[in-house]
């Protein structure tokens, strides 16, 4: 394909290029490609080298790169760099951007074949150093500009954003009345609209400083935390659930959302709450317990990520989870999408895989999870004293060591019992044969049949199981200990073989064992492990045909752990010509295990006589096969003594069995290897059986009941303190190697953990070899000239209250993020933002009182004509809201929002899977809290905030979209959230008995739109109320249902202006 | 580039509105993904607007019928008559790096294979009916996938990716060709998964929201109650639903008086309607008593065994017949036969094998089949050895899936495995070559229909995938 395409390059170019020499062929044609196309990323100069590749001499350019040589001069076909422009060498493609046009590839392709000539000089690039991109240059302190319309300005953003309007021959809109205003700011800040109270107090407020103090007044509200906490909640990907695969409850999330929520509350300086959720553990000791475990509580920020947490390649596992953490940690904090370097070099931004993995190095050497098993466990942090974790780590040593007692004892006790088993094989086979004859023998339930006697399951004489059964319950009463049975009594009216059928019986979670005056008959059937697949069949079943005494009986059912659901028993007496016995009857007349008879029966049954098979002498002869077709090695030890009858063959099998299993270990006879192999099968018939507990003697049993109690009470008493998701430092700290190509089976070399090279900060910040390096990631994050951290955070803040960042790609700030639409602005804002100890509040505060926020959203021609995007901010853009503020609108309308904060509405277990939808789930999603608490289960979130675009807790996501879907109308037509709420409006409206038809119009409008109806409104509500009423068949209560219901799904409702 | 993004639907801009529209907000995000210029003017008011394809395309839209848990390929499709021959015996070669657990020996199948048809293709018992539509499918038996748990392999499947949320194929293809229905969502999923992935499975990750799967109930929801989220309310009767938003929509327009021209407010308005014609719209398409008898027997729906999957046939081609592009149908989470292989492999393909050859057969009487892809797959195969005594555990190295209709060679048996049906071995499909063949049948070009998203183009294949050109009729 390469030389095919080469060839037909070549002849366009060659006759043109022939008669040059090589230097100067070079200096011609090749240098100024080097320049134009290559050596930005690619000589000494370049920061970093990317791929390690230079192409400023020909010394490097033979070497190579990372990836290997990059020419080989002479064979163009050969050589990577053509490959690479030439987009022919897989995934790596170069140079970024569009493809190299053909003539300049083929320009490569013929100094290649030349055999690279190289010019006199190393090839210098003509803009080397290459200019940084500018979001990784220092913020610089902008002069701020003057403007014509200087009147206007209450603080220097406004002259920035005024000077960039008067630029474009634009002028801001009006100030918004006072109405409004309040409407936005409480909005912005708390979530919630104002009450009537507060508007009526800001509308009276005439002093200058009305609205600072409205401001200050919000800031202080613990709504502000719940608010700008959840905005935070965004970018660390919160979810209460895991949701990649395994879909399991992260029981404690909750916990780190509540740190975040106090957080903002206290207006914890941003370097602060860095420092604590990538390295809370780690800094200085603090002898304040609730400190510490706060700290430890932010840690979550790494590990609330979405995992695989069943993945069979543990390393794979791994790393992956490490690269959730450097790419959430690179987009939050720096808008940087640092994950792309994983696989290669990042295409456009400066950064090398080595970055990558200096970054997974950090990581890797922390501690996130507790095993890397199938379903993996992470971490929790235990929020006690030392001498409580101290004494719980100590239990659960003790519970260990008591698990480990227990397999000790039941492996040994397993052991016994092959080992017995293993000697009789003839005894099984003859057992098996006996029973494949009964299976061709059908017997039908009876179902009816004079003379049958039916026992109601509830007409048990003695016995622990409740009278009352249930079906899909576990039918154990509380507190009682299995096994669980019932005994019923039955007259016979001779000795004779009876036959006993079932009604409705619950096979899911297995069957219980019948025994028969004493004697056990039936072994119960294990449960479904798929009961999806194996549904229960409705009506009566066979169970067993069973000898019954002239006179009283016992018939008893029993089950070692529950007690399953059925409708009655029947038992009548059997008069067919055959008796097909059970497995246990077959066994106990041979005197052998059921179990072990059970698996030589599966072995049978999936062997269906298949010559590979050792036993095919005896499934032979059964099968009436020809034994010359045996292909197993066995067959030569049947040949010296072919057996004629079955007993015969039964006889020869228990003979070289046991030879086998003398000797066959190590015998050089492969059918006495292969025999003593097949006694050996993890899987075959002799491997211990589910309910091997049963065939242990006594001594044993009643030990292993023993040690499970103390196990069970064990576990039971371990001490339970409250638990926190995050990390801690690893085992063993150390560098990794870089991935090639992302893939953990091939590696390069290795990378000394450390931080982006190309962000140079102040104060370098040395990693020692035995920690992580989370510290120190968290400190070079908050130097104060770090060109990122107070950038990205500053515009975050600004979308907040601006629904579009100054950067408009919030969660990117590399080359393919936005330009910043007023660079001058952006950097006085973080340098401010520095300045004022990373205070968020004061950066609100700051932006809030501009004129720039407190503009109308009035429509302009001429700003829509120039600028339809609104990038300058010629006008507040019109903003709808965002789910958490829709939902809790709604229920503020009907007064039924309550302001309980914090905790966790989930009943779930930590861990357990949540595998439902929201409607079989058990979350109580309509209880009136505020939204912020309801949890985020991933991958089956609530309905109400997928519909209005609660991002995907999957990665930071800084930038919600706001679409307008007809799911969301749906929303407003028939949710329960609605449908409630909008009655319970209407009840307060007609429970108010101050209120006239026209004080409850009022007091609609006010409670719904924090604004009073028009006249003309008033007249339209009064006569559409009457229209419903009449439609309702004068029910008041829809009528005014109606006409709240028509007021929430209003545009004004969801909109702010 | 999607923010700002917030009109549904508004076929009533000039044309200036529109040229700006799409130099900004979402016009920006059109162009930057479908290459169409001329697309990127409708689809800059109406994400859901029909989009051109990039070529011709061969099928107009595809019915995916998920079998989750992973079907035996050596008991369904994949003949191997040596596990017959060599039933017991150790498997003669390597077992993969990573396996989900230990097997033991081979296991031969407890079905018999036949050869059906003109094309002569292998069937076991458990597909009776389905067997006799096999000249109008193509089996690839050669798929393979790289992750052996469910979770991973279903994502995989789904979208394409085990190890980040991205958004599934069904999102792509309404992305890249919108939706015939204006009444419809363009994406709908019948009863699916709630685990492995759940609603990952069919997310629309960070595409867009109306390009995410709508799920029509889910696992556990029998099909004949499974409705659309918010459909309905009991309380409302449907003319007083009516006069409400009347009342509302008056308040909006009046709204809009003072405000003057705004996007997302005039979206807003279009939006009510819309759900108002999606309330009738959508029951009416799930009400299967609309249908013949002859039809609602060949789908099975007189036996109780076949009915609820049938059920999902039945409606996954009403709402295919009526424009929705891509529509899935799920017979979740059946197919993990660790144990009891016989007896609940027997049970699960008993549910759908009439449905399926319903749905072939339907299909084609109505000439919906040569535009229609009809997608058979789970999520991988299972071992051809044995685990515990009679099952077979996860095998993503080898698995068969089959295609019929919109564009694939009727009749073919592509790609194979080794004698035991462990590996793929001869023309091997991953995951990304299946989803780059689907979108080229589809006629989207998988490198070319892309969207940028935190400083990357994304692709449904990633950097991955091969359309397999052999299968294309």
């Amino acid at each position: 394909m390469l030389s095919q395409r080469l060839i037909a390059l070549c002849w366009i170019t060659l006759p043109l290029l022939a008669q040059e020499d090589g230097p100067a062929f070079f200096e011609k044609n090749v240098r100024p490609l080097l320049i134009a196309k290559c050596l930005g990323c690619h000589s000494a100069t370049s920061q970093p080298i990317m791929g390690g590749l230079r192409l400023d001499t020909l010394e490097h350019t033979l070497k190579g790169g990372s990836r290997g040589t990059s020419v080989v001069p002479g064979n163009p076909s050969e050589s990577l760099l053509l490959k690479v422009v030439m987009h022919t060498a897989g995934p790596l493609k170069m140079p970024p951007g569009p493809k190299m046009r053909d003539a300049d590839a083929a320009v490569i392709a013929q100094w290649i074949a030349m055999g690279a000539p190289w010019g006199t000089n190393p090839v210098v690039s003509s803009n080397t150093p290459q200019k940084k991109y500018w979001s990784l240059l220092p913020p610089a302190e902008p002069t701020i500009p003057t403007v014509k319309n200087q009147a206007w300005i209450k603080s220097p953003i406004d002259s920035f954003v005024l000077s960039s309007l008067e630029a474009k021959g634009l002028q801001p809109a009006r100030t918004a009345d006072k109405r409004t205003l309040i409407r936005r700011t409480s909005y912005d800040i708390t979530g919630l609209p104002p009450t009537l109270e507060e508007v009526q107090a800001f509308l009276n407020d005439n002093s200058t400083n009305a609205y600072t103090k409205l401001v200050d007044r919000l800031l202080q509200s613990p709504r502000y935390g719940e608010r700008w906490g959840r905005h935070w909640l965004d970018v660390a990907r919160y979810a209460d659930s895991n949701g990649l695969d395994e879909n399991l409850v992260y029981k404690n999330a909750f916990r780190y959302r509540d740190y975040v929520i106090a957080a903002f509350n206290k207006d914890k300086p941003y370097n602060e709450f860095i420092q604590e959720q990538l390295a809370g553990d780690l800094l200085a000791p603090t002898e304040d317990l609730k400190k510490q475990f706060e700290r430890w509580t932010a840690t979550g920020f790494l590990s609330l990520g979405a995992k695989m947490l069943a993945e069979d390649d543990p390393m794979k596992m791994q790393m992956d989870i490490v690269d959730e953490q450097v790419d959430t940690t690179a987009r939050a904090f720096m808008g940087l999408t640092v994950g792309c370097a994983r696989c290669h070099d990042h295409k456009f931004d400066p950064i090398p895989t080595a970055d990558y993995y200096a970054l997974a190095g950090i990581f890797k050497s922390s501690h996130t999870m507790d095993n890397f098993k199938v379903v993996a466990k992470w971490h929790e942090h235990v929020l006690a004293p030392k001498e409580d974790r101290d004494r719980l780590a100590a239990h659960e040593a003790k519970v260990e060591a008591k698990r480990k007692e227990i397999s000790t004892l039941t492996g040994a006790e397993n052991k016994i019992l092959a080992e017995a088993a293993m000697k009789r094989v003839g005894a099984y086979l003859l057992a098996s044969g006996e029973l494949e004859s009964y299976s061709k023998i059908r017997i039908s339930p009876i179902e009816t049949e004079a003379g049958a006697t039916l026992i109601p399951a509830a007409s048990f004489v003695s016995g622990n199981a409740p009278k009352l059964l249930e079906r899909g319950k576990s039918n154990a009463p509380k507190d009682s200990k299995g096994p669980y049975f019932a005994e019923y009594e039955i007259d016979a009216p001779a000795k004779a073989n009876y036959q006993i059928d079932i009604l409705n019986e619950e096979k899911g979670f297995g069957t219980a064992d019948i025994y028969v005056n004493g004697v056990w008959m039936k072994a119960g059937a294990g449960p479904v492990q798929n009961r999806a697949a194996s549904p229960d069949a409705p009506g009566w079943s066979y169970v067993a045909i069973v000898p019954l005494e002239a006179g009283k009986n016992k018939i008893r059912l029993e089950h070692a752990s529950r007690f399953p659901y059925f409708e009655k028993l029947l038992v009548a007496k059997h008069t067919l010509p055959q008796t097909p016995l059970t497995i246990v009857q077959v066994a106990t007349k041979y005197q052998i295990n059921p179990g072990f008879l059970e698996q030589f029966m599966d072995y049978f049954d999936r062997s269906q006589s298949a010559i590979s098979s050792v036993l095919y002498a005896w499934e032979a002869h059964e099968s009436k096969s020809l034994i010359a077709a045996w292909s197993s090695p066995v067959a030569e030890l049947f040949k010296s003594s072919p057996g004629q009858t079955k007993e015969a063959i039964a006889a020869r099998y228990e003979q070289l069995f046991q030879e086998s299993l003398a000797n066959g270990k190590d015998s050089k006879d492969p059918g006495l290897k292969a025999l003593y192999d097949f006694l050996q099968e993890k899987f075959g018939p002799f491997r211990a059986p589910d309910d091997s507990k049963r065939y242990y003697l006594t001594a044993a049993r009643e030990k292993l009941t023993l040690l499970e109690t103390e196990r069970k009470a064990l576990e039971a008493a371990t001490p339970d303190f409250p638990k926190a998701m995050g990390v801690q430092e690893g085992e063993k700290a150390e560098d990794l190697a870089i991935h090639i190509r992302g893939s953990h089976w091939t590696l390069g070399e290795k990378s000394p953990r450390g931080f982006l090279r190309v962000i140079e900060t102040g104060n370098r910040i040395p990693i020692e070899a035995n920690q992580s390096g989370r510290l120190q990631l968290a400190q070079w994050l908050t130097q104060k000239d770090h060109p990122l951290t107070s950038r990205v955070m500053v515009n975050r803040i600004w979308r907040g209250h601006f629904g579009r960042g100054i950067v408009a790609t919030v969660d990117n700030f590399g080359r393919l993020g936005d330009k910043p639409s007023n660079p001058a602005l952006l950097d006085w804002l973080a340098l401010r933002f520095v300045e004022q100890g990373w205070s968020m509040k004061a950066m609100h505060r700051m932006i809030l009182l501009s004129n720039t926020y407190q503009m109308s959203s009035d429509l302009n021609p001429r700003g829509e004509e120039l600028d339809p995007e609104n990038i300058l901010l010629w006008r507040m853009p019109r903003r709808r809201l965002e789910a958490e503020a829709i939902r809790d609108a709604v229920m503020s309308s009907s007064g039924a929002l309550e302001f309980t904060m914090g905790g966790s509405l989930l009943t779930y277990k930590d861990r357990q899977y949540v595998a439902n939808t929201t409607k079989g789930s058990t979350v109580d999603y309509d209880r009136t809290i505020r939204s912020v608490y309801v949890p985020v289960l991933r991958s089956s979130m609530y309905e109400v905030f997928s519909a209005f675009d609660l991002p995907d807790p999957t990665m930071p996501n800084g930038d919600r979209d706001s679409t307008v879907v007809a799911p969301q109308a749906l929303f407003m037509m028939n949710s329960s959230v609605i449908l409630n709420h909008s009655r319970k409006l209407a009840e307060k409206l007609m429970a108010d008995t101050s209120l006239d038809a026209t004080g409850r119009v009022k007091t609609a409008y006010e409670r719904a739109l924090t604004r009073p109806a028009t006249n003309q409104e008033i007249d339209q509500a009064l006569t559409f109320v009457a229209k419903m009423q009449r439609e309702w068949k004068g029910d008041e209560l829809k009528a005014w249902q109606s006409f709240c219901k028509s007021l929430l799904a209003s545009n004004e409702f969801i909109y702010m202006n | 580039m999607n923010r700002h993004w917030n009109s549904y639907l508004n076929q009533t801009l000039s044309r200036r509105e529109l040229l700006r529209a799409s130099s900004t907000g979402f016009g920006g995000l059109a162009l930057t993904s479908m290459l169409a210029q001329e697309a990127a003017a409708a689809s800059a008011t109406d994400p859901l607007a029909v989009r051109q394809p990039h070529f011709p395309a061969r099928a107009k839209r595809v019915i995916f019928l998920f079998m989750h848990g992973g079907p035996s390929q050596v008991d369904t499709f994949d003949y191997k008559p040596l596990l017959k021959r060599d039933h017991g015996k150790p498997l003669p070669f390597a077992r993969p790096k990573v396996v989900s657990s230990e097997t033991f020996n081979l296991l031969q199948s407890p079905w018999a294979f036949k050869q059906y048809g003109q094309s002569g293709a292998w069937v076991s018992d458990l597909f009776p009916e389905t067997a006799k539509c096999v000249d109008d499918m193509c089996f690839v038996k050669s798929m393979y996938g790289s992750n052996s748990r469910h979770g991973g392999a279903l994502l995989e499947l789904h979208t394409g990716s085990d190890t980040f949320i991205r958004p599934s194929m069904g999102s792509w293809v309404t992305y890249g060709l919108g939706t015939e229905n204006a009444s419809m969502p363009g994406y709908l999923t019948i009863c699916p998964t709630q685990s492995h992935g759940g609603a990952n499975n069919f997310g629309s990750a960070f595409l867009p929201a109306p390009y995410a799967g709508t799920a029509i109930g889910s696992v556990g929801i029998a099909s004949k109650d499974a409705r659309i989220p918010f459909i309905s309310n009991k309380e409302t009767p449907r003319e007083i639903q009516r006069m409400e938003i009347d009342y509302s929509q008056a308040l909006n327009r009046k709204q809009l008086e003072t405000t003057g021209h705004d996007r997302a407010l005039e979206g807003r308005i279009e939006s009510f309607e819309l759900a108002f014609r999606m309330q009738s719209e959508a029951p009416d398409l799930q009400d299967l008593s609309k249908e013949s008898e002859a039809t609602q027997k060949l789908y099975g729906l007189d036996n109780p065994i076949t009915e609820d999957f049938g059920r999902q046939c039945l409606m996954a081609r009403r709402f295919s017949e009526k424009g929705v592009r891509f529509v899935q149908v799920s017979h979740t989470y059946k197919w993990d036969q660790h144990e009891n292989l016989k007896k609940d492999h027997s049970q699960n393909a008993a549910e759908v094998d009439k449905p399926i050859a319903g749905l072939l057969k339907d299909l084609k009487a109505r000439g919906l089949l040569k535009d229609t892809l009809v997608l058979w797959a789970g999520e991988f195969g299972r071992t051809p050895t044995a685990q515990g005594s009679d099952g077979r555990d996860h095998n993503p190295e080898a698995f068969t899936i089959w295609m019929a209709g919109g564009g694939v060679k009727p009749g073919l048996s592509y790609g194979a495995t080794d004698d035991y049906g462990y590996y793929s071995v001869e023309n091997k499909v991953h995951f990304h070559d299946l989803h780059a063949t689907i979108l080229h049948l589809l006629g989207m070009d998988h490198l070319k229909l892309t969207y940028r998203y935190a400083g990357r183009d994304f692709r449904l294949t990633d950097v991955h995938g091969n359309v397999v050109k052999d299968i294309l009729a």
